[in-house]
């Protein structure tokens, strides 16, 4: 503990002190490259400006999650005086983060949404991908208007349909289980991971499958060899994309499962951590921030090929 | 022996004829060259023939067997695609040997075999070095060899080319052409190469097939198709400048520019027809002086003359000259359909 309070306790003179080291690396570095000390200098000197610009930005872009770090570790004296969320007036604490793990059952929650997420993106895909492919290419006038008909069911939201959805979840015997949610999660992974793939599919010129059909394949053959490696990136992010949808799902995952044990993250952690109208602060920001980091670092991964993915379809029809 | 034989194919886009009844009969060995303007349907022919595109009606014989409702992988025949096609997540060597995994569930050959062949077609087009790279790391000439490697690599009984040169830079275009019909020869396969690209034609084809709307207009050996054209559109279509064509009574006739000389250098001028000829401008094109101007009787009709270089006669704006044309070079039209009538019929008395 004396090290991480150490570090949180000074965490802005640590910041600043990052800065000028970053700016002193970057002295020495030009030095050594062109040499000419006094030039050099003056140089980030003079562009130090912009650095701290940046700096501002990134510090602005990245307040909410250092917020919810920084929570994470205080006591609930310090918390509820006055507010000062980027200081620490009493020793920080590792209580809160103790608490999430055995008070409530975090870790339970983490296995259910990773276990519905898997799942759903499995059919998703087995779904989606021959769906997505058939409205690229082989559609005639009817495949347009069936394909726009389908993600119309997108746009139908979960509040007007969880009570039906619910019947036929009590039907199936699935109540109180993670496996409902894979049954019913798919109504709306489905209608949009088959839009997203379709426009990655439109990128890949038809020739190239012509070809593979001449070279003594069918058409199953050159969708598995040639479409679908040259449109990986497109579905790792659909991928992506399919699993946050049902990690932040709420309606279906509090109506369908009763069950404490049985819920996902985003139903299990509100429910156990909001008692009415108390908050439990510490331990609610540490269960977002430590699903957020995973999740965040994999938009970063494939941000580029999922921006193409939503503007694709739209500039080349 | 013909190895693609095709009777009546037609293909209907909903109102539109792309192929509107075609007969063919391609032989072994032959190169073909389908010719047309673009949106004549020759490249609806050819996907025909490869298996990409259904046939409204006809029916399409290759070796013999008909393939007329076979998918392109049971037909024995490949594609050089005009933008060539090859798959860019795989090197040369994959590309090369895309064909050939294809073909080794049924006719079983082991991994040596398989690698000897992609070596062999490679060593022939001068690829073997770049069996390693990509496709986005090769020129354009070079990914056109990798196109033809991998279409030659299990040995068609037909080889479709869709305009693959037109990709290409001007001075490569005239290597390639070069090379592919070195190539062609010297394997003895049977290519059909499609094209709008008159002079390609002219060089590549042994016999050259004229389509225009969906229908064959003439086949014939180039030679044949620019000195005896079937009908006023394949004799306008091929050469450049095209013919003249020049209205009379009850029938247009026709005549190159480069058949139209002043009269002096006509070698056999008892067998021309003469002209009186006002030349109303002149472009020097270094090889030849391209001549515009119009003859007398036919003022509003533009008429061009293509005189050699090496023929120095001054020919200046605005000044009559007398010109001329032998009778044998002077093709007669049908006013009503264009198609090609004799002299006595169209009831020209020039002699």
């Amino acid at each position: 503990m004396n090290a991480l309070g150490f570090v949180l306790t000074n965490f802005w003179a640590l910041l600043v002190l990052a800065f000028l080291g970053l700016v002193g690396l970057r002295i020495v570095w030009r030095v050594r490259k062109f040499g000419a000390t006094r030039r050099e200098l003056r140089h980030v000197l003079r562009r130090s400006p912009f650095y701290f610009v940046v700096l501002v930005f990134c510090f602005f872009a990245a307040a909410p999650f250092l917020i919810m770090f920084l929570h994470t570790f205080k006591t609930d004296g310090d918390l509820y005086r006055r507010p000062q969320p980027f200081v620490y007036r009493q020793e920080p604490t590792l209580e809160h983060l103790d608490a999430l793990f055995t008070n409530t059952a975090y870790l339970d929650f983490i296995r259910n949404s990773v276990l519905v997420g898997v799942a759903v993106v499995i059919i998703t895909l087995l779904l989606s991908l021959p769906a997505a492919y058939a409205l690229a290419r082989l559609t005639g006038r009817w495949g347009e208007r069936a394909g726009i008909l389908m993600f119309l069911v997108y746009l139908v939201p979960p509040t007007l349909l969880f009570i039906p959805m619910f019947r036929i979840v009590v039907l199936l015997g699935l109540k109180d289980s993670p496996l409902s949610l894979i049954v019913v999660y798919p109504s709306f992974t489905v209608p949009f991971s088959m839009w997203l793939l379709q426009g990655f599919f439109k990128a890949v010129p038809p020739e190239l499958e012509e070809a593979a059909l001449v070279d003594g394949y069918n058409r199953v053959e050159a969708f598995l060899r040639v479409v679908l490696p040259l449109s990986l990136p497109g579905i790792i992010s659909t991928v992506v994309f399919t699993f946050t949808l049902t990690l932040h799902e709420f309606i279906y995952g509090l109506v369908f499962i009763a069950d404490t044990s049985q819920r996902t993250l985003s139903v299990g952690v509100p429910t156990e951590l909001i008692l009415g109208d108390v908050y439990f602060w510490q331990p609610l920001l540490a269960a977002a921030l430590i699903i957020a980091i995973p999740v965040g670092l994999a938009y970063n991964l494939f941000l580029d090929s999922l921006v193409q993915g939503f503007t694709m379809g739209a500039v080349k029809g | 022996m013909s190895v693609v034989q095709i009777s009546g194919l037609k293909k209907y886009f909903d109102a539109v004829h792309a192929v509107d009844g075609v007969d063919l009969s391609i032989q072994q060995g032959e190169f073909l060259v389908i010719l047309g303007p673009s949106g004549c349907g020759k490249t609806t022919l050819m996907r025909m023939i490869a298996g990409l595109e259904k046939p409204t009606a006809g029916s399409i014989h290759i070796d013999g067997a008909d393939v007329t409702e076979l998918p392109p992988r049971k037909r024995g025949v490949s594609m050089v695609f005009q933008s060539y096609a090859l798959y860019p997540h795989m090197n040369v060597y994959n590309n090369i040997a895309f064909p050939l995994k294809a073909q080794r569930r049924e006719k079983k050959f082991d991994k040596a075999t398989m690698r000897s062949k992609v070596e062999n077609i490679a060593r022939l087009l001068e690829i073997d070095e770049l069996l390693d790279r990509r496709p986005r790391q090769l020129s354009g000439g070079q990914r056109q060899r990798v196109a033809i490697a991998r279409a030659m690599v299990t040995q068609p009984a037909v080889l479709l080319l869709d305009e693959p040169l037109s990709n290409l830079d001007a001075k490569l275009r005239a290597n390639a052409r070069d090379e592919l019909k070195d190539f062609q020869r010297s394997s003895n396969i049977t290519a059909v190469f499609v094209t709008h690209d008159q002079i390609e034609a002219m060089g590549l084809g042994d016999r050259i097939v004229v389509m225009e709307k969906g229908k064959i207009q003439q086949i014939g050996t180039p030679q044949r198709i620019y000195d005896d054209p079937a009908n006023e559109f394949v004799a306008t279509f091929l050469g450049s400048p095209s013919m003249n064509i020049l209205r009379a009574k009850g029938h247009r006739f026709g005549f190159r520019p480069e058949h139209f000389l002043p009269k002096t250098l006509q070698d056999n001028p008892e067998n021309s027809v003469s002209f009186h000829y006002f030349v109303k401008r002149v472009e020097y094109l270094g090889s030849d002086r391209l001549v515009y101007g119009y003859v007398g009787g036919h003022e509003n009709e533009l008429t061009l003359a293509k005189v050699p270089s090496n023929i120095r006669v001054s020919l200046d704006i605005d000044s009559e000259y007398e010109f001329a044309v032998h009778y044998d070079d002077i093709k007669y039209f049908d006013e009503a359909s264009g198609e090609r009538v004799e002299a006595q019929v169209a009831g020209a008395a020039w002699r």
